[in-house]
């Protein structure tokens, strides 16, 4: 039959339409493979400050902390009480194999009013920790 | 004569679809996991010593602003400087060529006006910018 039979060409050809499809989408793959990069993501939704500052981390930061809008704050993933980062801190710098680089990161979000952070501040400065960074996102738009 | 040999007939490669099925996925996967911004550091060392001195009178050239609001506003010695005002900060920044210009704030005021100020003062020149005043816990003045 006639439309049996060109209904089996068209079946046959299926694949080879998708050839320029697979092409893209292979290319597509690489890109994101390879211009990507997998982070871990964080514990509560963070909008880092927006900053002309350049400046990236050359090494892993040893503690992490992160602050988000709703203040609830989290020390490397666990929920924290600020009072207890202290002695998180001194014990995280007592156990590091190399203390000279030893930092601390801290994410805080663009929005949170700067008296939630000087308790974290305050509680970096007493376990004696003078190496501390601030995390911000390059500024878009605008430049 | 032509012969009457049978079309060779075209070897049918494994079907494309799974194949399309998992690089999809990948692609998914990829596309949701990788982040092209990455995070950038603004450095704020903490001075050790509980009875720290104010750098503000340490040196007679130090400039200390404060930001009392979110309203896109400093305070300079009793004067309030709009951050969209170029001309005044770049006097003020001429003035204070060698100083520190350290960087207060009063509660309320959210990180990102404070970063705001702080590249600002950077834009147009300064060279030392002071953010960890700002940390400071109150009783320490």
């Amino acid at each position: 039959m006639k439309i049996g039979e060109k209904y089996a060409a068209r079946n046959a050809s299926n694949d080879d339409n998708m050839v320029p499809l697979i092409n893209v989408v292979f290319l597509m793959l690489v890109f994101f493979m390879v211009a990507g990069q997998i982070q871990k993501a964080d514990p509560v939704a963070v909008i880092p400050p927006q900053s002309i500052n350049e400046a990236r981390a050359t090494t892993d930061p040893n503690v992490e902390i992160v602050l988000g809008a709703d203040a609830s704050l989290y020390v490397d993933d666990v929920l924290f009480v600020v009072d207890d980062i202290q002695a998180y801190l001194e014990q995280a710098f007592a156990s590091s194999s190399n203390p000279d680089a030893f930092w601390v990161q801290i994410k805080a979000d663009g929005a949170i009013s700067l008296e939630k952070l000087r308790p974290i501040f305050n509680q970096v400065r007493l376990a004696g920790l003078t190496k501390v960074s601030l995390a911000t996102q390059l500024e878009r738009g605008n430049e | 004569m032509p012969l009457n040999l049978p079309q060779p007939k075209r070897k049918n490669a494994i079907s494309l679809t799974p194949l399309i099925d998992v690089v999809f996925i990948l692609l998914l996967f990829f596309m949701l996991t990788s982040t092209f911004v990455p995070w950038r550091l603004v450095d704020t060392p903490l001075s050790v010593s509980s009875d720290q001195q104010d750098p503000a009178q340490e040196k007679p050239d130090n400039l200390v602003l404060t930001l009392k609001q979110n309203d896109d506003q400093v305070w300079v010695d009793g004067q309030a400087l709009r951050f969209s005002d170029q001309a005044a900060f770049q006097t003020l920044i001429t003035d204070h060529n060698e100083g520190v210009f350290v960087i207060k704030a009063e509660d309320g005021v959210t990180l990102q006006t404070l970063m705001h100020l702080a590249d600002r003062l950077k834009l147009n020149g300064a060279k030392t910018v002071s953010i960890a005043n700002a940390f400071a816990m109150p009783e320490s003045k």
